[in-house]
């Protein structure tokens, strides 16, 4: 199979796919303890295609900035190359990172991960704890009046 | 969309917002014929962005409460060049009320009289008195949930419930009682329960977006139904470009664009403005004619003078504990009345409110939120910092008394229209000296308060620019025609079948949220016009 095909469902050839999956993971990898997952283990390119197709335009813009090593680096490694690109392209890199964010934030596993319901608000909901108006005894016993 | 009739309508109404809604069923039980005309669309509760779970991104794109963001054909455009504050609104049926918070207190008595009170401005040519029982009336209306109680109003009976504080309002009612400050939960356009066959709200989140429950208060959901049952036309996709007028002076129809893009007139008996404070002097300043060169019914001149905003401040705190911040209803809290009188010491006159809100966004909004400040970094650290922060923060917004001047203005911008070809409004508006050290003091106080109730950091500003939900002042009423556009009852001085009921006839500005004065207001003019009918224009 030729590795630079793009073909009609995949946006991004292999090469271009490694260097991006080393962005996002350097973006948000995962945590330390293992309780959040690195962006990398999420279908960010199928996220793109459903939510922000246009995003994809610029995607081989971004990742031409990245050498073909790039992607076997260190984490350390990679996040100083990223550092470096997002201080020469920063409007390109901040609407790479609201897209990862978004992708990200939007993931069953990490929206459980971080103790909130997952999927859409609506019809789920939430729940609010009721508080407690005792609270406003001391507001009640003020001498505090409107003025006439 | 209805084609334009070939007789008269009794009385058409252009807005159809939150005063527009309380104005039609209000006069509906009149039995005449009332049209009211919308430039926008009804909106689908099914499309709000909290079915989606993009919602966040929706938020702040395609649902933006910039209608210069939002862009869609139903919007007008806004020149915000001259302005530190730019507009914010909705375009549709329910106007700012499908977008908006929620929070709904009333303005106090003494806001009605400032220059009584205080020497400033001018007192209002009614008072709260006059609008107690249409306050009440709309809070039936709209569902209002609150608290009975509130020691700095008069007695008032929310006719639901509070809706719950929350952790984040537990941790800061702590912070006020610390410091002895007054706090209550808020009044807000939201049902706590089973109401009028809509269900309670269920702490969506961000009420801004449009409710998908329902459970929030848009007039689409509560006057525009009673409105259409008891005979109100309601006609969408009609953009009212100017008012005609008659040899005789009198408004005799409307000029408008259907759908199409095509030019109609329509003729009225009566001619009811409900496009509010930005909205009402553009297409006034847009009538013009010999008799009225600089504009309809404005022979005082002060049509499109006196805007005010409410400049608003906003502080965060961080908390360490867990507080629940994203969960709903962001915008409805509780409120402090602490420093909303006139204290001189303080260097201002005239007060603000604060705002307590739920504190923060989901979790998108609070990664790039971090992104932003450099509070929480991308890559190694990232979650730590995010864990430290999502729902970890509790909100004060600064709700500042803006007083009336000239120099504020809405104009008619000299290049930029509409998708019809209308003039959009210029604002042209600078944040005065008094302002400016209202919401000094409010930032300072909110920091101390968070301070008070455990916030191990606080970040603040003002003021916040896209922010400008609350348009005021720009066809003031009074008693005096050489200082006003309309009399006490919202009748214009000049032409005496034009009546004015949205926020442009605010004299001042209070220091909350308006929508239950407008709303009032415009209950009170109708009821005084249905009891005066037999003579309306004398």
């Amino acid at each position: 199979m030729n590795d630079k095909l793009i073909t009609s469902d995949q946006p991004l050839s292999p090469d271009q796919q490694s260097i991006l999956a080393a962005i996002i993971d350097t973006i948000v990898p995962a945590s330390d303890d293992g309780a959040m997952p690195s962006a990398t283990e999420l279908n960010f390119i199928g996220y793109l295609q459903q939510f922000s197709p246009e995003s994809l335009t610029d995607m081989p813009e971004i990742l031409a900035a990245f050498d073909d090593g790039f992607a076997n680096q260190e984490l350390m490694a990679r996040y100083d190359s990223v550092k470096v690109y997002s201080e020469a392209q920063p409007t390109l890199f901040l609407q790479l990172l609201a897209q990862v964010y978004a992708c990200y934030y939007q993931d069953a596993r990490v929206q459980e991960a971080i103790g909130i319901g997952t999927g859409a608000p609506f019809p789920r909901g939430n729940t609010v704890e009721p508080g407690d108006l005792s609270l406003l005894d001391p507001v009640m016993q003020s001498d505090i009046t409107w003025r006439r | 969309m209805a084609e334009p009739s070939s007789e008269p309508v009794d009385v058409l109404i252009i807005g159809a917002g939150a005063s527009g809604a309380a104005m039609a069923w209000s006069l509906a039980d009149t039995r005449m014929r009332i049209v009211c005309m919308e430039q926008g669309d009804w909106t689908s509760p099914g499309e709000y962005p909290t079915n989606y779970p993009d919602w966040e991104q929706r938020l702040a794109g395609e649902h933006s409460s910039d209608p210069n963001v939002r862009g869609l054909v139903t919007d007008y455009p806004i020149n915000n060049d001259e302005s530190p504050i730019s507009v914010v609104n909705f375009n549709g049926v329910g106007g700012g009320t499908i977008l908006y918070a929620a929070h709904f207190p009333r303005l106090h008595p003494s806001d009605f009289r400032v220059r009584s009170l205080d020497g400033v401005a001018d007192d209002w040519p009614l008072g709260y008195e006059h609008l107690e029982p249409y306050f009440a009336e709309n809070d039936r209306m709209m569902g209002v949930s609150g608290l009975s109680g509130d020691p700095t109003y008069p007695a008032k009976q929310p006719p639901l419930p509070p809706l719950p504080l929350g952790l984040t309002g537990e941790a800061m009612a702590q912070g006020f009682n610390k410091l002895g400050w007054h706090w209550w939960p808020s009044d807000s356009a939201i049902v706590s329960r089973l109401y009028e066959g809509r269900d309670q709200c269920k702490n969506l989140g961000p009420c801004t977006s449009g409710c998908a429950q329902g459970a929030k208060s848009s007039v689409d959901i509560t006057y525009w139904p009673a409105a259409q049952r008891s005979g109100v036309e309601l006609w969408t996709r009609c953009r009212v470009r100017e008012i005609t007028l008659n040899d005789n002076g009198m408004a005799d129809g409307v000029i408008y664009y259907d759908a199409d893009g095509n030019e109609q007139h329509q003729r009225a008996e009566v001619i009811v403005m409900a496009c509010n404070g930005v909205g009402t002097p553009r297409i006034l300043l847009n009538s013009t004619s010999s008799q009225f060169p600089d504009g309809l019914a404005n022979r005082s001149g002060m049509v499109g003078k006196n805007l005010m905003f409410h400049p608003i401040g906003f502080v965060q705190g961080l908390f360490e504990e867990r507080l629940d911040s994203h969960k709903g209803p962001q915008g409805c809290s509780f409120l402090s009345n602490e420093f909303y009188e006139t204290d001189e010491s303080r260097g201002f006159v005239r007060g603000y409110m604060m705002q307590v809100t739920r504190g923060g966004g989901g979790p998108w909004g609070t990664a790039m939120q971090g992104a932003m400040t450099g509070s929480i970094p991308w890559g190694p650290g990232h979650h730590e910092a995010f864990k430290r922060r999502f729902d970890h923060t509790a909100s004060i917004g600064i709700l500042c008394e803006d007083l009336p001047e000239e120099h504020n203005t809405v104009t008619l911008d000299p290049e930029l229209v509409d998708s019809d070809g209308i003039p959009a409004p210029k604002i042209s508006y600078r944040l005065s000296e008094n302002s400016q050290r209202m919401l000094d003091h409010g930032v300072a106080r909110a920091t101390d308060v968070m301070n008070a109730a455990g916030a191990i950091e606080v970040v603040g500003g003002g003021p916040a620019r896209a922010a400008g939900w609350h348009l005021l002042g720009t066809a003031r009423m009074g008693n005096d025609p050489e200082r006003s556009v309309v009399n006490s009852w919202g009748r214009s001085h000049d032409v005496k079948n034009l009546f004015i009921v949205d926020g442009s006839i605010f004299v001042t500005s209070g220091g909350v949220n308006p929508t239950s004065t407008i709303q009032a207001l415009a209950l009170y003019i109708a009821d005084t016009m249905k009891k005066n009918l037999a003579n309306l224009f004398d």
